[in-house]
């Protein structure tokens, strides 16, 4: 397999396809195109238009756990995103999001600090996040890697794929790795089930991973961060 | 400029533009023949509207197959207060993949669907709720609402129409049961993803206490294509009571999986061997369960001559889905994946029922004896019987789609646990 099975290949690459048995035809398209990055552009951070406000990373390899949450640019999107609701409750999703976004993880004092702004309980907003299973709620590594192990990725060998990560990171599940890079978990259908296996690697997915393309995979990601 | 994965069987009204990054812009969509249908529903009256969508025929495409005209119109007709129209995007169901490319590949066309249905329930404001993973898909969308603000097909007075209408993207957290129309709302409203207990009907006490319609990615960019072709156009395809073109989200073991947009009725054995090319070298086929992982099992004989239409695929004992194809061939440890499914459910179960919460976790500890050697054949009575008891007793289907895979499978591949159970037996008598 070549590193563009694992999705990798930068600018200008075309992104290849080959799918399971390798028998499904290609794209001639760029990464960029393929994800829609050439379309999407950069967001502005202050949220944009108020309809899309609410709708920003919930993992980015930069954070800052301690932060400041809704100051600046935050607040002009929190603004947006209140706007969206009748209720302030309803606010609470994507106010978590935006904290995610920020600190990378959604602390108890995080938590404290949504209530208070939207005149919650602190009790009802830990009740809520800790339904939610895409909030973090201690730390993780900078990549954020999520591998699909459901039925149609395990059929198709999802279960050595995550081995593989596991392995080439040298951690256990859900542990930060010791540069800080790197957390493995496994994740419920990610709804990518033509092209196993699929993975989630903060933001974004990778699709037909193998377990012999982890290694350029996590190589890439290493290159992104240096 | 292919898509990875077309056949000349398919019939692309809704896939049709996938694979083309021009498609998602909105000069692509236009030159498409976008945006031509929305005008065109505006002129007509919401009754019009409703009752060519019903003409079609269309049947909601998030699993239920309910008629998408009847449920518009259980909307109150006098309008008092907000009415919402709600997306389902929180394609979650394990072997589901379609909702995804819609929104990335055609996120214009959803859009148009979601004003014209709008408009057809007097909804004021439209949350198309996109699961939280979904972030690539979720940034194409939004870009595309911000362009279809900036034209003006979105907001206040939408093509000088004198009405007003806002979209909204909301991102969902990682929760599987936020596909449940009632859960959703919750989510939407702040809460937990609980579904809750119906009667009232979101028609009648919806999101935020007001009338609601929740309506699929797929059927609502359907919704275009009907106005401006008509119902009986859309009744080219497939039967009587199955209209129109599905997308079938085909994985699991054959070369080319992916998703194909086939008319409804379009049959299974034709879509594994030819569509998607059979399977690998010396493989047969050992089972499909034709609808993502809450549908029952089907082994290869109930298979043969079986056709893809809601109807065709419960005469096998089976239920469409959301078309969700996954093939399993003649490798597969059958207990294996009805237990992985199971653990899905049990991480997935929101704990509000007892015979769920408690039940996917009894099930799945069974299971996992049942796989490592350590299971019996009473076993296999107790989880029937745990099936029984999971199966009509709580709020929302959750807790049958846990039970109907274990059931299914026990009574289609009894070989296969007796199998295992039979190996455990010998390593532990040697």
């Amino acid at each position: 397999m070549s590193d563009s099975s694992t999705g990798a290949g930068g600018k200008g690459v075309p992104f290849r396809n080959p799918g399971w048995a390798g028998n499904t035809g290609e794209y001639d398209l760029t990464e960029e195109q393929v994800r829609g990055l050439d379309y999407v552009g950069t967001r502005p951070v202050e949220g944009g238009h108020p309809g899309a406000s609410a709708t920003y990373p919930y993992m980015l390899t930069a954070r800052s756990p301690e932060a400041p949450l809704f100051e600046g640019p935050y607040q002009e999107r929190f603004g947006k995103i209140r706007s969206r609701f009748p209720t302030a409750q309803g606010a609470l999703l994507p106010t978590l999001n935006l904290a995610q976004e920020v600190r990378g993880h959604v602390s108890q004092e995080t938590m404290r600090e949504v209530a208070a702004l939207l005149g919650l309980s602190d009790a009802y907003v830990r009740g809520v996040a800790s339904f939610y299973t895409m909030y973090n709620k201690r730390e993780v590594g900078r990549f954020l890697i999520q591998v699909c192990t459901n039925i149609s990725c395990n059929l198709c060998g999802g279960d050595e794929v995550l081995a593989a990560f596991l392995e080439h990171t040298g951690t256990e599940l859900g542990e930060v790795s010791a540069d800080g890079l790197f957390t493995v978990m496994e994740v419920e259908c990610l709804a990518a089930c033509g092209t196993p296996t699929a993975v989630q690697i903060n933001s974004r997915y990778f699709e037909n991973v193998t377990p012999e393309g982890v290694p350029a995979l996590l190589d890439r990601l290493r290159s992104e961060v240096n | 400029m292919a898509y990875p994965y077309t056949h000349e069987k398919e019939v692309r009204v809704l896939s049709r533009g996938w694979g083309d990054p021009r498609t998602r812009t909105l000069e692509g969509w236009k030159a498409m023949g976008g945006y031509t249908a929305l005008p065109k529903a505006l002129g007509m009256s919401r009754a019009e509207v409703i009752d060519e969508v019903k003409a079609s025929g269309l049947r909601g495409r998030g699993g239920a197959g309910f008629p998408t005209g009847i449920k518009w119109s259980f909307m109150p007709g006098d309008k008092k207060g907000a009415h919402y129209l709600c997306c389902n995007a929180d394609e979650s169901e394990p072997g589901t993949f379609k909702d995804r490319e819609l929104l990335r590949w055609t996120p214009h066309q959803l859009i148009e669907g979601c004003l014209i249905g709008a408009y057809a329930i007097q909804a004021d404001h439209v949350f198309i709720y996109c699961r939280g993973e979904f972030f690539e898909a979720t940034q194409v969308l939004s870009r595309a609402v911000e362009e279809a603000y900036e034209a003006g097909y979105i907001g206040k007075d939408i093509l000088g129409s004198g009405h007003d209408i806002d979209i909204t993207v909301f991102a969902g957290a990682g929760a599987y049961i936020c596909g449940e129309e009632t859960a959703l709302m919750n989510s939407i409203e702040g809460r937990r993803g609980l579904p809750r207990v119906k009667p009232p009907f979101p028609a009648a006490v919806g999101l935020f206490g007001k009338p609601t319609t929740i309506n699929n990615v797929e059927t609502l960019s359907s919704i275009p294509h009907i106005v401006n072709n008509g119902g009986s156009w859309y009744r080219q395809w497939g039967s009587e009571k199955s209209p129109g073109t599905k997308l079938f989200c085909v994985s699991g073991h054959v070369r080319r999986p992916g998703n194909y947009e086939l008319p409804l009725g379009f049959p299974l054995e034709e879509l594994i061997y030819d569509v998607c090319g059979g399977f690998r070298e010396g493989r047969s086929l050992k089972a499909v369960i034709p609808g993502g992982s809450s549908v029952p099992i089907m082994s290869a004989a109930d298979c043969a001559g079986c056709l893809l239409d809601y109807e065709g695929v419960v005469e096998r004992g089976s239920m469409l889905g959301c078309a969700s194809v996954i093939i399993m061939d003649d490798s597969t440890n059958i207990v294996k994946q009805v237990r992985r499914m199971v653990d899905f459910y049990a991480h997935e179960s929101c704990g509000q029922c007892t015979p769920c919460r408690e039940g996917t976790q009894w099930l799945s500890r069974i299971l996992v004896r049942i796989e490592h050697g350590r299971g019996t054949e009473e076993d296999l009575d107790t989880l029937l019987e745990l099936g029984n008891q999971m199966t009509g007793t709580t709020i929302c289907v959750l807790s049958d789609s846990a039970a109907a895979p274990v059931a299914s499978s026990i009574q289609k591949f009894r070989d296969d646990y007796l199998a295992l159970i039979r190996r455990g037996e010998k390593v532990g008598a040697a």
